[in-house]
């Protein structure tokens, strides 16, 4: 803990003291349990990386697995007039059937390749940023060589 | 001479939004015709607020356009800009760091770094640049703008003259309670809040809560990692994340709170500050960004992240009332200036400043 690392506003106010009876306070308490005092800290930055860090790694790729796919699965041609229903069930049954026969594969196809081209350009971002460390790593070490 | 104001989008309850309809008001009782103009339909604000391509009506090279700035502006808008005869005044709110959000969100990623690139030039298209705060217009200087000015935001205390949510207060009152208001965003770093309260609540005292208020909208990866973090660390039953809340309700959780904690590392004013200061919470705050400046040597700083220390000072504030008096009452005479009276006249004399400069060319 750094000498001054609390400032508190007042002539009356002696932070000195507030700042002695903090760390009397620290020393009581961890007289008593065991030292985790980085534990905390620790388990956040392994959920970081569990939860953000894969994310991180593909900073700049605005493209959702979601949003790769285009196929309207949920998405069924509707109404309902109760008089003729029969009908129209039958009327509504055609067209779905028809919109999905011409219009899924192709979707579909396109879909498939969305994933596949987003698929490349994580691989490619990964590659990207190895490539640059490596190039940090090896400026690093001609900087070396010349000072030395 | 008019004086009308420009932002992307006007919604509720932000504090850019906020403060520009402050300014309106302040403008109006100083005898300027004002409008608010956005780029986007604005969200609950019908009838308040005109659409960008409506200015045509009121642009005049006598008039003077104040634009809000918090991320980037768009092609459009800037060339639009780029077309009005008015002059023009950048108020900047500040945009944060874009590293914060890799991995979180790469629409913000992408705006945050478009903004701070537009920055560097866009002193070229406006006369001067108002920060709403020293550290703000620091920034602006750093980027090579010159006539540069400070406009804080505006407290106004009759916006939090609401009844407190009673279900709140209800739940809440009379307990131990920390609280944290802000957008769910990395730069406020909400995990290092819930580190302190595990230690507070670990070796201080047991039975208190946590309240965290502020939308996570945009941010989700952002807060399924907190709520990791505060299931791994067995708070799950004390942390309670609010989401947006109401006026009503955010002054029930203001009235609640035992101590306000702050350990926001980007920070262009801190609106939550003042809303401490006003509502009588003592403010324990890391010593960053504008933070300092806005508290002006009111509440507690802190200058390192001593998550044990300053679980025990909280402990210490809760039990010398003295002391948390003390502070208290420097909270709530520091607030009185960001008042809107006191505003009004800083900005009378802002805009005296530079139609004087005017008239000198």
């Amino acid at each position: 803990m750094a000498e001054n690392w609390l400032e508190l506003p007042g002539e009356n106010i002696n932070v000195q003291e507030i700042m002695r009876q903090i760390r009397q306070r620290i020393a009581a308490r961890e007289e008593g349990e065991s030292t985790e005092a980085d534990e905390p800290e620790s388990i956040a930055a392994s959920l970081w990386e569990e939860v953000i860090g894969d994310r991180a790694g593909l900073a700049g790729l605005p493209l959702s697995q979601r949003e790769c796919d285009i196929v309207p699965r949920g998405y069924v041609i509707e109404w309902r007039v109760p008089v003729l229903g029969p009908i129209h069930a039958l009327v509504r049954r055609i067209i779905n059937a028809e919109i999905r026969r011409y219009l899924l594969p192709a979707l579909e196809k396109q879909s498939t390749f969305n994933r596949k081209v987003r698929r490349m350009l994580i691989d490619l971002i990964r590659e990207n940023a190895l490539l640059r460390q490596e190039v940090r790593e090896l400026r690093q070490k001609l900087e070396q060589g010349q000072q030395g | 001479m008019q004086v009308h104001q420009f932002h992307p989008t006007v919604s509720f309850g932000d504090a850019v939004s906020n403060q520009i309809l402050s300014l309106q008001h302040l403008l109006r009782q100083l005898g300027y015709r004002s409008e608010i103009f956005c780029e986007q339909p604005p969200f609950q604000f019908e009838g308040r607020t005109r659409l960008m391509q409506e200015y045509f009506r009121y642009s005049s090279p006598e008039n003077l356009l104040l634009l809000h700035y918090s991320l980037g502006y768009s092609p459009q808008v800037l060339s639009w800009l780029d077309q009005l005869p008015d002059h023009k005044v950048l108020v900047y709110h500040n945009i944060t760091p874009y590293t914060y959000f890799v991995g979180v969100n790469e629409s913000y990623y992408e705006a945050a770094r478009a903004g701070r690139e537009q920055l560097k030039w866009m002193g070229a298209l406006v006369e001067a640049g108002w920060g709403v705060s020293g550290f703000n217009t620091r920034e602006l200087a750093e980027y090579g703008w010159t006539h540069l000015d400070v406009l804080p935001l505006v407290f106004d205390p009759a916006r939090y003259k609401t009844r407190p949510d009673p279900k709140v207060m209800r739940r809440w009152s009379g307990r131990v309670n920390i609280l944290f208001v802000g957008r769910v965003v990395p730069n406020k770093r909400f995990e290092d809040v819930i580190i302190t309260f595990y230690f507070f609540k670990r070796r201080v005292c047991s039975d208190a809560h946590l309240f965290l208020v502020g939308s996570a909208h945009g941010m989700e990866p952002y807060l399924e990692f907190l709520q990791a973090l505060v299931k791994r660390l067995g708070l799950s039953s004390s942390v309670l994340f609010t989401g947006h809340v109401s006026t009503s309700q955010l002054a029930a959780y203001y009235r609640c709170a035992s101590v306000f904690l702050c350990m926001s590392e980007h920070e262009g004013f801190g609106m939550p500050l003042l809303e401490s200061m006003y509502f009588g919470v003592p403010i324990i705050a890391y010593k960053a960004a504008a933070v300092p400046e806005t508290l002006d040597g009111c509440g507690v700083l802190v200058t390192e992240k001593n998550h044990a220390a300053i679980a025990e000072l909280i402990g210490l504030l809760l039990e010398d009332r003295t002391l948390r008096e003390r502070i208290v009452a420097r909270q709530r005479e520091r607030v009185k200036v960001f008042f809107p009276e006191q505003m009004r006249e800083r900005l009378a004399t802002l805009l005296q400043n530079l139609t004087s400069s005017w008239r000198v060319l």
